[in-house]
């Protein structure tokens, strides 16, 4: 009888150990199962980063081309001054970007950019013909320029987060800007609470061109600006994810535009802006994934506040939509507003007394709306597998789309079309 | 700066609001390791879309640090 006892005994505790070592096994096979449903769900997406998260560095080679055609709108006759120009700027841009992990540490990319830009830009503005709205007079002749922009940057992976390196060069024939920026970012709360920061800055050098033609116009002037950033990711649901960052930005030296001009007193004068400059952002970003209907709503909003007296919002509505695992369709909406720098006046009656002055559209109050939609397939051949997209934007800016009532619109006010084209091959 | 110790308090609450949300566990990640649930899922389209803005608005970009060049026409 107490041999039977001490029998079921045993065989009860064999049975829980196995049990144990069952449950043990289970939880042992269960990260892999995750890595396997992570990878699988990345590789269906077409035209993206099989990376969603910056967890480890690169596992593949991942090259990116696109060319965009930027097209600024005539300016109407009645906004240009009588028999001036009004065609406006038209780009042609090639970025080209190699991204690629030097170890499972350590990752690189290379970001190069080069625009070849022709046309005329706004100059100043004059008040309209008997009394009418003011009108702008353009350049007198075809600017011909070139840019051309190099970005380095490497990470290094962390357990638990990530360092961040970056450097980088701009070229023009007048202008020369040279940028660092060092930053990190570190997960807790069992990575879904991301706390993200980082530091910049950038010094550039202006040598305005034609300075014999144009005598007011400053021979070598300097900028700097240095930026720090704070930022902190929470996931909120398994398909929702929210982030929300701070930005703070000094700028010092020449701040104004040696290219244009302020109508004062019935004389253009040079434009005259103050030598420093304190902006401010905030911005948010929410992301959910639909999974009935397969596409994930990108939704950003942003706060910006300087002390030139400036204030703006800008709303961002994005829908990626996946169709048969290999086709995407991205349609968005963006609706931007600001106000005017403090010193800001179409054209001036009489001197400021702090002597600032600036007829700059991109100073005055307006609002924008812009749409968008990109179309994107994947498709494999040998050991590449190809991403190639297509897209067009319209911008549209306008006094009447601002938020707040404008008095006078800048008869500047930029439109524009944007046409790209991308390939990305991954390897 | 006023105006910026209101906008830094506000982004705390809103902070410290965000951590306490629910915790979502390593094997329930499927949808959030999607690449367009990412911030930003095409960084060449984020740069030329920055340099666009910083060239013809007023504002700062958000986001990380760093970055420069003119283009400013």
């Amino acid at each position: 009888m107490i041999r039977l006892e001490r029998q079921s005994r045993a065989a009860a505790r064999r049975a829980r150990l196995r049990r144990r070592q069952e449950r043990r096994l289970a939880r042992a096979r269960r990260p892999s199962a995750v890595l396997h449903a992570l990878t699988s769900s990345a590789l269906a997406l077409p035209g993206l980063s099989l990376r969603a998260s910056a967890e480890s560095a690169p596992t593949e080679v991942r090259t990116d081309y696109r060319f965009s055609r930027y097209a600024e709108d005539k300016l109407p006759g009645g906004k240009v001054a009588v028999g001036g120009e009004r065609g406006r700027y038209d780009i042609d841009i090639h970025q080209f970007r190699f991204e690629t992990g030097l170890s499972d540490r350590i990752g690189v990319a290379i970001e190069l950019a080069h625009e070849a830009m022709s046309g005329a830009t706004p100059w100043y503005v004059t008040p309209g013909p008997n009394g009418g709205d003011p009108v702008q007079v353009m350049t007198q002749a075809t600017i011909e320029e070139r840019r051309t922009d190099a970005l380095l940057s490497s990470s290094y992976y962390l357990e638990r987060g990530k360092a961040s390196l970056g450097a980088g060069v701009s070229v023009e024939n007048d202008y020369l800007a040279v940028n660092g920026s060092l930053g990190g970012e570190r997960q807790f709360n069992e990575k879904n609470t991301t706390l993200s920061g980082g530091v910049g800055a950038s010094v550039d050098r202006i040598t305005p061109s034609d300075t014999n033609q144009y005598p007011t116009r400053p021979k070598e002037e300097d900028k700097q600006s240095y930026d720090v950033f704070v930022g902190l990711g929470q996931v909120v649901g398994r398909n929702t994810n929210l982030q929300s960052s701070l930005k703070y930005q000094h700028a010092t030296g020449f701040l104004s535009d040696p290219y244009k001009l302020a109508f004062v007193a019935g004389n253009p004068e040079t434009d005259e802006r103050p030598s420093q400059r304190n902006q401010f952002s905030w911005l948010t970003r929410y992301r959910h994934h639909v999974s009935t209907l397969d596409g994930t709503l990108h939704f950003d909003y942003k706060l910006y506040l300087d002390d030139w007296n400036m204030n703006s919002h800008t709303f961002e509505l994005g829908w990626y939509q996946t169709l048969w695992d290999r086709i995407r369709l991205v349609p968005s909406l963006r609706y931007y507003s600001q106000s005017q720098a403090d010193f800001y006046a179409p054209f001036y009656t009489a001197p400021r007394s702090d002597g600032l002055r600036s007829s700059d559209y991109r100073l005055s109050p307006f609002g924008a709306y812009s749409w968008r939609i990109e179309a994107a397939t994947r498709f494999q051949t040998w050991s590449f597998v190809w991403d190639a997209s297509v897209a067009w934007e319209r911008y549209v800016s306008d006094a009447d789309l601002a938020i707040q009532s404008v008095g006078v619109e800048n008869p500047g006010l930029v439109s524009f079309n944007l046409f790209t084209v991308g390939l990305t091959a991954r390897f | 700066m006023r105006w910026a110790r209101r906008v830094g308090s506000r982004w705390l609450l809103v902070a410290l609001a965000c951590a306490g949300c629910s915790s979502v566990r390593p094997w329930e990640r499927e949808a959030l390791a999607r690449a367009d649930m990412a911030w930003d899922p095409d960084p060449l389209d984020k740069a030329l879309h920055q340099h666009i803005q910083f060239s013809k608005e007023a504002s700062l970009d958000g986001g990380g640090a760093g970055g420069g060049g003119c283009g400013c026409n």
